[in-house]
């Protein structure tokens, strides 16, 4: 354990606040080890109390070590816990030291009293050290055959300790089956919970290398095992409750009757008043019932009242966790809570992470019956103070708005909404009444009407501006002044920073062009121009598409552009049914609460026990799980996709022109311009785009795929490749590398610098990780906060003799600076794939400055 | 918890790590280095309990002036660390007296790393309840209950005791006049429409106990709830006493409570605790008396003055009275004077919370006392922003009433050697969030 670092505010003067008093600990400590007098023990307490002090507020008492073990010789219980506590404190880092308490530790073990027999077991197997497990197994034997109930609760947990530092001595004493016996014998619950504790985690752990230890694990849900444990749940405490609720949840009963059995047991446990006890039975029932339709439902009205009781009383934080299981089940089920919308309903001064579940919870339960209700109260909340949940209440309007068949009034509010005359209001607003439209286009007089009256000027954010856009394009023909709205953005291209706006715009114009010629020709021109010389490449592109479309044939084009359209029927769930399953299952845990799957953010296989040294603490080895993208940006994500699907793909359908042949342009006049344009800008385009491919293809497969950062190459011309092949699939798993890094003596370490673009971009590792895999260099392990990151990579060379490279690499985002140091195998190549290393680092805007072979 | 917590820490405001205990090793320690950087020094803080950092879960509560913070690495039982904390911050306030802050942290650092061990070994939560845990952690220091040296603490069975069988209470305790406390604290929640509907209403209850009784006592309490008067009719075959019955929406109990005897002749039995603790919560969403009706009209003249009218109209009984009544009256930020008339009670404009806080110490049952304000506003550029009128506020207590109409029927003790008791029964109502929109 690591000791907090030095926080106090102003030491009082009772404190010790430094070296001095340190020393003056220790001899103070001396002179009393080795008194008899009466009272010794009282000034003992004092002293031992300072020493615990310093420690807690970060002073390092460690060089106390040997006096405090021999002042431990004492019969005084106070003395003794306060002692424990200082061994464990610093025991990890002296583990010579340590070494010196064990004597007096396992003579504790063996004391009259059962107290300090469970104390000292419990300080003994909190040691945690890997050179003191031979003494553990002796006092652990004997501790869970004690016949005191309390050092065998501490003995149970003990077991478990040992198997986390030593597995194999753990397993070789037979310890598991031990605690089996116990936990099926014991008279005390609370030494068969900590058995139940234990067991579960041992024999998860296990059964990937044993057959046995799965079995075993399977046992632990047989009949005999889940019968005896509910027939005694009453005893338990309600923490162990939560334990054995959650075993009988995976338990699979035989028959119907023996559901029944468990669920009358257990319906008490409902009218617990411990939370964590209702919702792990909560758990059991619905899991129980999965396959009985019928007796499933009953379950969720039975349950929906202690649920709500529950969110109602406690703190913020536990009427949190239970408001995401409510949810869950809200989300499961709308229908059975449609009458009890109105315990949806915010209050004022709720936390917006609870106001933001309950919206969700709204807009689910919204039926025919209560949507005029809940509308109105949704429309409350756009008045909201806090901006966050007025645009989330707006965006629940719209959604019920797309999932009821009678819109009629919530479109009239909707449209209310946009003469609140609040940016925020508005932009949410445009965004709700573009989709509506795309499902309902009867409604587009009314909407087109309202929306006609809004000033561009107004409308600031992208989304708004991109739909606001959409609209004056697609109903050019019922608005008025289209064209010249349009045409008024045209002039603001530059300072116009959304590419997707720059797109629709785009888009927009063209079609109105196919509606309104005389009165678009002009602004069409003036956008394909701006569109040909626009840094975007998606951009750039489509005007050029566009372009060339038109001057192919302009019926095509228009067919491309303008095709009838289908009203959306479905917008796509966010969110798959598998997910949802798969949450479910997991109920009464964090991924409830998380809204994935406990796969998506605990990925055992990643995270463990691989550490190279105590700096690196918080490492997190290999990739993340690309999956770690929020819900949220999942929805805006396949928003804009829809938004794609009705526009541009039917467009990109129509046939293409390769571009090959220029015929003159079509259009006079304000088309002059945009070949003029357009020669000027097409060497631009081969200088920009083409090397990049032919240089650094890697970053430009990267780049296609969205994931690479938008760095120019670097300023200096890249490395030619080296004649250097890597294995592009090497194997080596953390503890080899450590092994390798520890006996590799030939290493190479250099400094260099990166540029702003390149730190921006490592602001999120995965990039950089992806991009090296992509030069057959892979990471083991990455990690460390912002500013500072740490790398280890690996790369194998592909002929024989095969070898193998490491790499650790520093990199400090704030000060740009990178550290690098490579070990290689064979040091006749280290220089190669140097090279190499650095080619692919240039990416970021890598530097070397200077290096040196050791 | 089916995944165990591996660390637990204290933290200051400002992030200063308190005391800490580290249950397991699959956590860095620099975690909570983690925590105050990418949640205590960013807008993060108070946006979601729960929170995500490099692969570990952070759940974190705010306490007076105290985070306490879980860190598990797994997909832990979210619900079970809230209420591991909150029981645990329970247990410290035990026996700090009281008061649970950074100055009580401080001054109990050996106290609560003897406690933090007790209560959680290696992330697994053990014994919480403080009954049980004073009995060998005391203030004083630590005695042992097994320990043979101490004749006057005849304390057979302790053994059974520590480890949790009869979990909350011990034998052999002796009181000279034996007492029982019972109160009933209803919280009333209610959000009305400016139109005067009532959107949302119910009560969350209480009944809290304070025993002090010797020997092992078994009690058994009666309210005027539906189901337990219907059930005790049928049982005695007699029509119940007419009066009113209230339908308690759901129930749930302390631990104490025999709930296989609730469950069949619905009657709440139990062997209580010694000292305080809450017996049941309950939830009313029908027929509830609200005590109060708020009557706002706000008008808005021209673009520099506000019209307020407030009658607050008390609807309990005459000879009743509620106590620390503050209605909360919000007005726009950009408010430049303000002056009023009440007919109670005294107000003052906050400029902080943009309210006219009107405080009436004593309220008696069926009268009406008015406020009648104006506001001048300063104008300013942005003139066309309407004012969003957040809702009016209230909070008060209203002693020997209940919104529910709850009564408690008979409160019985009944012990083996047959000692008088005297039970006191208190009710009272609060203002849970009592808001009227305007």
């Amino acid at each position: 354990m690591a000791p907090p670092v030095h926080t106090q505010r102003s030491p009082s003067p009772s404190q010790p606040s430094g070296k001095g008093e340190v020393s003056d600990l220790k001899m103070q400590l001396r002179q009393l080890a080795g008194s008899r007098a009466p009272g010794t023990d009282d000034s003992k307490r004092e002293l031992f109390k300072k020493v615990i002090l310093s420690m807690t507020i970060g002073i390092d008492v460690s060089s106390l070590f040997s006096e405090m073990v021999m002042c431990s010789a004492t019969s005084d219980i106070v003395l003794k816990k306060m002692c424990y506590l200082y061994v464990g404190n610093y025991a990890k880092g002296n583990p010579e030291l340590a070494l010196l308490t064990i004597n007096f530790l396992q003579k504790d073990c063996r004391d009259q009293d059962p107290m300090i027999r469970g104390l000292a077991l419990r300080c003994l197997c909190s040691l945690r050290l890997a050179n003191l497990v031979e003494y553990l197994v002796g006092p652990l034997g004997s501790g869970l055959k004690d016949n005191n109930s309390y050092v065998r609760m501490v003995a149970a947990i003990g077991v478990l300790k040992l198997y986390h530092i030593s597995a194999a001595t753990c397993v070789d004493a037979d310890f598991p089956s031990m605690l089996k016996t116990l936990m099926l014998n014991d008279p005390d619950a609370q030494v068969v919970a900590n058995c139940l504790s234990a067991l579960q985690e041992i024999w998860s752990l296990e059964a990937g290398t044993s057959e046995e230890a799965s079995r075993e694990r399977e046992a632990l849900l047989s009949k005999p095992v889940i019968y005896y444990l509910l027939n005694r749940i009453k005893e338990f405490s309600e923490w162990a409750q939560c334990l054995v609720l959650d075993l009988v949840a995976k338990y699979i009963p035989s028959d119907s009757n023996e559901i029944f059995d468990i669920m009358n047991l257990l319906e008490d446990r409902l009218q617990h008043a411990n939370g964590a006890v209702v919702l792990a039975t909560i758990k059991g029932f619905l899991h129980l019932t999965l396959s009985m339709t019928d007796v499933h439902q009953q379950v969720y009205e039975r349950i929906k009242a202690p649920l709500l009781t529950l969110v109602s009383s406690g703190s913020q934080e536990q009427s949190y966790a239970l408001l995401s299981h409510l949810h869950l089940l809200v989300m499961r089920a709308p229908m059975l809570f449609s009458l009890d919308y109105k315990h949806f309903y915010c209050q004022y001064n709720e936390p917006s992470y609870v106001k933001k579940l309950k919206l969700e919870m709204l807009t689910a339960v919204a039926n025919e019956s209560n949507t005029y209700e809940i509308v109105t109260e949704l429309c409350e909340y756009a008045a909201n103070v806090d901006v966050p949940i007025a645009r989330e209440s707006i965006r629940a309007v719209g959604k019920i708005a797309l999932q009821q068949y009678d819109v009629n009034a919530i479109v009239d509010r909707l449209l209310q909404f946009l003469e609140m005359e609040k940016d925020y209001v508005t932009a949410e607003t445009l965004v709700l009444v573009k989709d509506l439209l795309r499902k309902y286009p009867q409604w587009s007089h009314d909407c087109i009407a309202v929306v006609g009256n809004i000033s561009s000027k107004n409308v600031q954010e992208p989304k708004a501006k991109a739909a606001l856009i959409w609209m004056l394009g697609e109903y050019s023909q019922d608005m008025l002044d289209a064209p010249y709205i349009l045409e008024s953005l045209i002039d603001n291209w530059d300072d116009e920073h959304s590419a997707e706006v720059r797109l629709h715009l785009l888009t927009a114009i063209l079609k109105c062009f196919f509606k309104r010629p005389p009165e678009t020709q002009k602004a069409l021109g003036a956008v394909l121009a701006a569109g040909l010389a626009d840094s975007h490449q998606d951009v750039h592109d489509r005007a050029l598409f566009y372009y060339r479309l038109l001057q192919y044939n302009v019926s095509v084009a228009e067919r491309v552009v303008n095709p009838p359209k289908q009203a959306v029927s479905v917008f796509p769930d966010t969110q798959s049914s598998e997910i949802r399953d798969r949450i479910f299952d997991e109920f009464n845990s964090l991924s409830v609460i998380y809204q994935k799957p406990s796969y998506m953010f605990t990925d055992k296989e990643h995270r463990g026990s691989f550490e190279f040294s105590e700096d690196l603490g918080s490492l997190s080895v290999g990739v993340e799980s690309a999956d770690n993208i929020s819900p949220a940006q999942r929805v805006e994500a396949s928003d804009n996709d829809l938004l794609l699907s009705t526009s541009e793909e039917e467009e990109s359908r129509g046939p293409s022109n390769n571009g090959s042949a220029y015929s003159a342009p079509i259009y006079d006049g304000s088309s002059i311009s945009v070949v003029a344009s357009q020669t000027q800008s097409e060497p631009t385009f081969q200088n920009r785009a083409f090397p990049a491919y032919a240089l650094q293809s890697n970053l430009a497969i990267d780049d296609l795929l969205g994931l690479g950062p938008q760095v120019a190459p670097a300023p200096a011309p890249a490395p030619s490749p080296p004649p250097l092949n890597l294995n592009a699939r090497p194997v080596l798993d953390p503890s080899t590398f450590q092994r390798k890094w520890r006996q590799v003596s030939a290493s190479l370490s250099q400094e260099g610098v990166i540029t702003s673009e390149g730190t921006a971009a490592l602001m999120t590792p995965q990039v950089l990780l992806r991009h090296m895999q992509g030069h057959s260099i892979h990471c083991i392990a990455s990690g460390g906060q912002p500013p500072n990151f740490k790398f280890f990579f690996y790369a194998q060379k592909a002929e024989e003799p095969v070898a193998f490279y490491l790499v650790e690499c520093l990199i400090n985002t704030s000060s740009a600076k990178a550290q690098i140091e490579i070990k290689a195998e064979d040091q006749s190549t280290i220089h190669a794939f140097s090279v190499v290393f650095q080619s692919a680092l240039s990416t970021f805007g890598y530097q070397n400055l200077g290096e040196s072979l050791v | 918890m089916p995944v165990s917590a591996s660390a637990i820490y204290f933290l200051n405001l400002r992030g200063d790590v308190l005391i800490n205990r580290l249950y397991r090793d699959d956590v860095g320690g620099n975690m909570v280095d983690a925590f105050r950087m990418h949640i205590m020094q960013t807008k993060e803080l108070g946006t979601c309990p729960v929170r995500q950092i490099g692969g570990c879960s952070f759940f974190y509560m705010r306490i007076s002036n105290v985070y306490v913070v879980i860190v598990v690495s797994g997909n832990a039982n979210v619900a079970c660390a809230f209420k591991f904390v909150v029981e645990a911050v329970n247990l410290f306030k035990s026996y700090f007296g009281g008061a649970f802050d950074e100055d009580a942290i401080r001054n109990n650092f050996v106290l609560i790393y003897e406690l933090l061990d007790e209560i959680m070994d290696f992330g697994y939560p053990q014994n919480l309840s403080p009954e049980i845990l004073k009995l060998y952690i005391t203030q004083e220091g630590v005695r042992s209950p097994f320990s043979s040296k101490s004749a006057d603490r005849p304390v057979p069975n302790a053994t059974l005791q520590v480890t949790g069988a009869v979990g909350w209470r011990r034998e052999g305790l002796v009181y000279k006049k034996n007492e029982v406390f019972l109160d009933i604290v209803e919280s009333v929640n209610l959000l009305m429409s400016s139109k005067g509907v009532v959107l949302r209403c119910d009560v969350t209850g209480k009944v809290l106990m304070k025993c002090f009784l010797s020997g092992m006592p078994d009690l058994k309490l009666g309210l005027n709830d539906k189901i337990g008067l219907e059930k005790e009719s049928e049982l005695k075959s007699r029509p119940s006493k007419s009066g009113k019955t209230i339908e308690l929406d759901d129930v749930t109990f302390h631990q104490c409570v025999n709930l296989t005897r609730f469950n069949s002749e619905k009657t709440v039995s139990f062997v209580p605790p010694d000292g305080e603790f809450e017996l049941m919560k309950y939830r009313i969403t029908e027929g509830v008396n609200l005590p109060f009706r708020v009557l706002p009209t706000i008008k808005e003249l021209g673009r520099t003055r506000v019209e307020v009218n407030v009658k607050v109209k008390s609807v309990f009984g005459a000879k009743m009275f509620a106590l620390g009544v503050v209605i909360k009256i919000p007005v726009p930020k950009q408010t430049a004077k303000t002056s009023f008339q009440v007919t109670a009670g005294r107000a003052k404009y906050n400029a902080a919370i943009d309210c006219l806080v009107w405080k009436i110490r004593k309220f008696p049952g069926q009268t009406e006392p008015t406020m009648s304000a104006e506001i001048e506003l300063i104008s300013t550029i942005a003139e066309k922003k309407s004012w969003t009128r957040p809702p009016i506020q209230m909070e008060f207590q209203v002693p020997m009433f209940t919104a529910s109409g709850l009564r408690v029927r008979f409160l019985k003790v009944w012990e083996k050697s047959g000692y008088n008791t005297v039970e006191w029964v208190r009710y009272i109502t609060k203002a849970g969030s009592y808001e009227i929109r305007c």
